[in-house]
């Protein structure tokens, strides 16, 4: 298999396919119609995997379908969760400023049967920990990821696993805006490839300040040179054009509370 | 014919036909509406416990099926010809008699509307009443039936549940992991510390946010005791339980961190110095090791 793996992959009876993306190596075989797919992460193996099959302490995963299928298709997809982008470098955002920057963010594996498109699993290049956003009371489970918050990405490294999302911030308050972390519903968003990079349409957050929710606009902007005829995936979840929803604001006060 | 019209076989002999007319009209009625509210309460369960939860579905299946059979047996009344009125001025001399014959079952009973209107939990969450914990399987007009993890079947009347402190353990959707963690007193706290949360970090059930805690607990009789706190998913806070703990015995191993056990210093002068042992010339044990 190439060093991008993406799109159909056929697969010949019981001969291993290998790829790897990310921190994630994937084995790939039909056997009795069935396709069998086995997968493990970089810090879970002693040294390089074998690419002739996986390691002994990885068991394989076997799907079964009408199709009897040869081919599977390998698709980058975003989490399936919304991601609590910290920022490494703390970036405070003045009263009435309006600012572009950019997330990078790992993506996912998806790989179905094209001919049935039947879903087979869905796996995370780079393994993500999980973080609550809300109140112990309510809210929700998101991924944690830890981000520079570029403003410009032409310097920066390629990596065939990250797809960089524009995010247009407009604090709207009368105070400044202490961003460290914010939360990027990535389920709402299309995914391009240009050039061999993935990209996402462009997300608005308007900030009206740290107790009221902020509006999130999923504006379909496309960056420069990029067009509609690029999608890759479709958005998990249905396109509303806006939502209004806690995107800076966590409430952990009393989970801190130290007497107890 | 007319011997049959006179003989003993013959109904009406028994009943007059406008009785068997009544009691075959009585008998329809129940013979329709009881599968008919049988299946309106399935449907109501299904329905609810898809579009809702389960608690919601259960609600619904009683309410459908209490209130067909009150509207049958005021259907059925009504065709015996008795009167719902005189039934109601009776009821409050009734209604007291029964009263004092039936208190617990009575009791029972407002409790159970008091526990619905109230809401401390619901069908799937598991709650702990008086030790015993189990997943909420029925609130019903008398009881709450449980089910126990090694899989029995508890029932708690109303009344014991309105009295007693009940704890919701899934109510909220995530829960804090307290791991005590005894370390010896030679140990670098600052380095575990640091080993703690990296142990957390890894673990795949904690999570990263609200942050994980290690509160200084005390100064111990053999260790210094923390308190080493970790927040999971509610579903998952068994296995962060089960996982976290044997994550830190092995962590510790590798970094040579020493979980000590109780043990007792002699103290024997002005520093902790190694206990001095004399041995006396002289004594039986003494010769007999020498020879």
């Amino acid at each position: 298999m190439s060093e991008q793996p993406w799109g159909n992959v056929s697969l010949t009876d019981q001969k291993v396919q290998y790829a790897t993306i990310g921190d994630l190596h994937i084995w790939l075989k039909t056997q009795n119609e069935e396709v069998w797919i086995a997968h493990g992460y970089t810090d879970e193996f002693k040294g390089r995997p074998k690419t002739d099959g996986p390691p002994e302490e990885i068991t394989w995963g076997r799907w079964a379908d009408k199709s009897a299928a040869e081919e599977v298709n390998i698709l980058p997809v975003y989490p399936d969760k919304p991601l609590i982008v910290h920022s490494e470098y703390p970036l405070k955002v003045n009263a009435g400023t309006k600012i572009q920057i950019y997330s990078r963010i790992p993506v996912w594996v998806r790989i179905s049967i094209p001919e049935s498109e039947y879903q087979l699993i869905e796996l995370p290049t780079v393994k993500l920990s999980r973080t609550w956003f809300g109140s112990p009371i309510e809210g929700e489970l998101c991924y944690h990821a830890t981000t520079k918050a570029r403003r410009d990405l032409s310097l920066v490294d390629k990596k065939p696993y990250v797809v960089s999302c524009p995010i247009l911030i407009h604090n709207k308050s009368d105070t400044e805006l202490d961003f460290e972390h914010f939360c990027l519903r990535v389920e709402r968003l299309s995914m391009y490839q240009h050039d061999g990079d993935f990209w996402a349409d462009e997300t608005q957050i308007v900030y009206h300040g740290e107790d009221l929710n902020s509006d999130i606009i999923m504006t379909g902007k496309l960056p420069e040179g990029i067009d509609k005829s690029k999608l890759l995936s479709k958005p998990r979840k249905q396109i509303h054009k806006s939502l209004a929803t806690r995107t800076f604001k966590r409430i952990f006060q009393d989970t801190m509370d130290w007497r107890v | 014919m007319e011997f049959f019209q006179n003989s003993i076989f013959n109904i009406y002999n028994y009943i007059s036909e406008e009785h068997l007319q009544l009691m075959l009209k009585l008998v329809v009625i129940v013979a329709i509406t009881l599968p008919l509210l049988l299946i309106l309460r399935g449907w109501a369960r299904r329905f609810f416990t898809k579009k809702y939860a389960p608690h919601y579905g259960m609600l619904a299946g009683k309410i459908v099926f209490y209130t067909g059979i009150i509207l049958m047996i005021i259907t059925i009344m009504g065709q015996l010809g008795i009167s719902l009125a005189p039934l109601l001025a009776g009821a409050g001399i009734v209604g007291v008699a029964l009263g004092f014959a039936s208190q617990t079952s009575v009791s029972n009973i407002i409790s159970g509307l008091f526990l619905i209107a109230e809401g401390p939990f619901k069908v799937d969450d598991i709650i702990n009443v008086g030790g015993t914990i189990g997943i909420v399987m029925s609130i019903d007009v008398l009881s709450v039936k449980l089910r126990t993890f090694d899989n029995m079947f508890v029932r708690i009347p109303n009344e014991t549940i309105i009295k007693t402190q009940v704890t919701n353990l899934t109510r909220f959707p995530i829960r804090r992991f307290n791991a005590k963690v005894s370390v010896a007193y030679k140990e670098d706290i600052e380095k575990v510390r640091e080993i703690l949360l990296d142990v957390a970090e890894k673990n795949e059930h904690s999570l990263s946010e609200p942050e994980p805690q290690i509160i200084f607990e005390a100064f111990g009789t053999s260790s210094i005791d923390l308190d080493f706190r970790i927040w999971a998913p509610v579903d998952e806070w068994i296995f962060l339980k089960n996982t976290i703990q044997e994550d830190i015995k092995k962590r510790f191993d590798q970094e040579g961190i020493e979980i000590p056990f109780p043990h007792v210093s002699f103290y024997t002068g002005s520093e902790s110095k190694p206990l001095p042992i004399e041995l006396v010339k002289g004594s039986d044990q003494f010769n007999k090791k020498a020879n």
